[in-house]
């Protein structure tokens, strides 16, 4: 065994550089998140060290309406992205996989939504939902699908849907390059089996393309919900979290206990929510791959 | 040249309309910004602009000259982040597709793990730890916490790379003399240019779109990156849409320009990072 690992450690010696690196800046941190959620750290007992104070920090995050309201808004807001990002995404996909002049050109031209730095998607789609001059509320009362122009990202009852609707167009691009990239991997034959059998598009659909793509649209789908929990940027710019916690959500309020109130073990506790759903929805993915492989 | 029928021509012509609705907020951001005032708050909306003038981007760029600082941090740390992650994703991809490592197959798992936790999570702590060694308010704390989000998706897309290196080529070099350090250097290196262009590409971009990281590990004026100095203009401009956008198409373009010169290495990055 040790001479095994004399053997091997100038092989190791290529994996130690980003293995120190993901230890310190990447793990500890994580740990890091779970341990400070015990402790009373504050900006005031940074240096002199803090308390171990059991669940206190729980108990008080816990209590606050808006724990459960960004609760709620990070849920409604994921799958409401990833929903309509899927469904936009897989037309798009259906539609660029025919062949026709310039096809290439149009896939990755429209990735430009999805590789725009976030801050400046966000002061655009502001500038696109202003109450008095936004292209979007222009659409609307022209086209009279309402009387008066909406103040979007001023009123609680709109915001969140502003700021779902944005990152939809940041999302659609990413899941259609994925969803096509699935789509050219299926096997061509069957599709002429189902032809010559009469099947019509939407049969095609139902009962080939589906269960074929059903591996690869499952990581997509974790892939999305991963990416979408991330918001933060986004609400920042647009919204800051208002109008009164309308568009609050989970990384948003870590972001604020820690960085507005210093209150870092309050932070951590938001932390420790996330890496614990995250890890649910790892695991419920895993689960579901074992119970598809073993059929 | 290939013929196409008619019928794929008017495939085409759909496909020109799907892309000038789907980027139209781009191409609006773009025309704000050279509008005079009176035109962007015209109603109808101006969608073809009548009269082009560059007053903002004059402003801006020549007349106030606050921008150019955070367009070097900007590079600075977005050429920062691609070489440290390649410095860093190179060998442990080789060495993760290569080698039969005990830690391989977790160190991989580990990634894709730390991959799902936001960004905004990792900042608190980064933040605690570099203010305990003083790195707070430097490019390197910047370029640190942008690797942590570029390398777990670089070392991800360039292990099949390298697995798809025929591995005669080292055995080869091995006879010829050299140890696995020289082989990787001399042999494997000078093959990969192709993925070191679609990793630094990515870790540049990631870099340069960043805001989390350097609205909490930069506070000091002199080290923030040019997303902080658009937040900042949002604040001074108000409503200012044509102040607004003409820093915004600015900061985007170099975002346009690597796209444009990329654009196959990008899309090819983005199907490889979900095979896992």
């Amino acid at each position: 065994m040790y001479g095994q690992m004399r053997n091997k450690f100038p092989q190791y010696l290529f994996l130690i550089p980003a293995a120190l690196f993901v230890a310190m800046f990447m793990i500890y941190p994580i740990v890091y998140n779970v341990i400070v959620s015990f402790q009373d750290l504050t900006l005031m007992n940074l240096k002199s060290g803090a308390k171990f104070i059991g669940w206190d920090n729980y108990i008080n995050i816990l209590q606050t309406e808006r724990f459960g309201i960004a609760l709620k808004n990070t849920i409604i807001y994921t799958s409401a992205c990833i929903f309509f990002q899927v469904v936009i995404g897989y037309l798009m996909a259906a539609f660029l996989n025919q062949e026709f002049p310039f096809r290439n050109f149009f896939r990755s031209i429209m990735l430009l939504a999805w590789m725009t730095p976030l801050v400046i998607t966000g002061s655009l789609f502001k500038w696109l939902f202003d109450v008095d001059y936004g292209v979007f509320n222009y659409l609307l009362t022209t086209l009279q699908i309402v009387d008066e122009p909406i103040n979007w990202l001023g009123q609680q009852s709109t915001a969140l849907t502003a700021v779902i609707i944005t990152n939809v167009w940041i999302g659609i691009p990413f899941n259609m390059i994925l969803i096509l990239a699935a789509m050219q991997s299926l096997p061509k034959d069957v599709y002429e089996a189902a032809k010559v059998d009469g099947a019509n598009k939407f049969q095609t659909f139902l009962n080939v393309t589906l269960p074929l793509l059903r591996p690869q649209l499952m990581i997509i789908l974790v892939l999305g919900i991963i990416y979408t929990f991330k918001v933060f940027d986004i609400i920042l710019i647009m919204t800051g979290g208002g109008p009164v916690n309308a568009t609050q959500v989970l990384p948003f309020y870590g972001y604020e206990l820690a960085f507005v109130n210093f209150n870092f073990g309050e932070s951590g506790v938001i932390a420790t929510v996330i890496l614990f759903i995250l890890i649910c929805i790892a695991l419920l993915y895993l689960w579901m791959i074992k119970k598809e492989e073993a059929q | 040249m290939r013929n196409y029928t008619l019928k794929q021509y008017l495939l085409l012509l759909v496909a020109i309309i799907i892309m000038m609705v789907f980027l139209f907020p781009i191409y609006w951001m773009i025309t704000t910004s050279v509008k005079p005032m009176s035109d962007i708050f015209s109603s109808p909306p101006m969608i073809i602009p009548e009269t082009i003038q560059f007053d903002a981007y004059y402003k801006n760029l020549i007349q106030d000259q606050s921008l150019l600082p955070y367009i070097r941090n900007s590079f600075i740390v977005a050429a920062g982040t691609a070489f440290l992650t390649l410095l860093l994703a190179l060998p442990c991809a080789y060495a993760l597709a290569r080698f039969r490592l005990m830690w391989g197959n977790i160190f991989l798992l580990i990634l894709l793990v730390t991959q799902m936790i936001p960004g905004i999570m990792m900042a608190m702590p980064l933040y605690i730890l570099f203010s305990k060694i003083d790195l707070v308010n430097s490019y390197l704390a910047l370029i640190v916490g942008n690797t942590t989000n570029a390398l777990p998706f670089a070392i991800v897309i360039m292990r099949p790379f390298f697995l798809s290196i025929p591995k005669g080529l080292e055995e080869a070099a091995v006879i010829d003399g050299c140890n696995i350090f020289t082989a990787f250097f001399r042999i494997i290196l000078p093959l990969t240019k192709p993925i070191i262009l679609t990793v630094s590409t990515f870790s540049f971009l990631f870099a340069w779109g960043d805001l989390i990281f350097a609205l909490t590990l930069a506070t000091d004026e002199k080290v923030r990156p040019l997303t902080m100095g658009i937040t900042k203009f949002i604040g001074q401009y108000g409503t200012q849409w044509d102040q607004l956008m003409a820093v915004s198409t600015i900061a985007a373009a170099p975002i346009i320009i690597v796209f444009l010169l990329f654009q196959k290495h990008i899309v090819s990055g983005i199907t490889a990072g979900s095979d896992k």
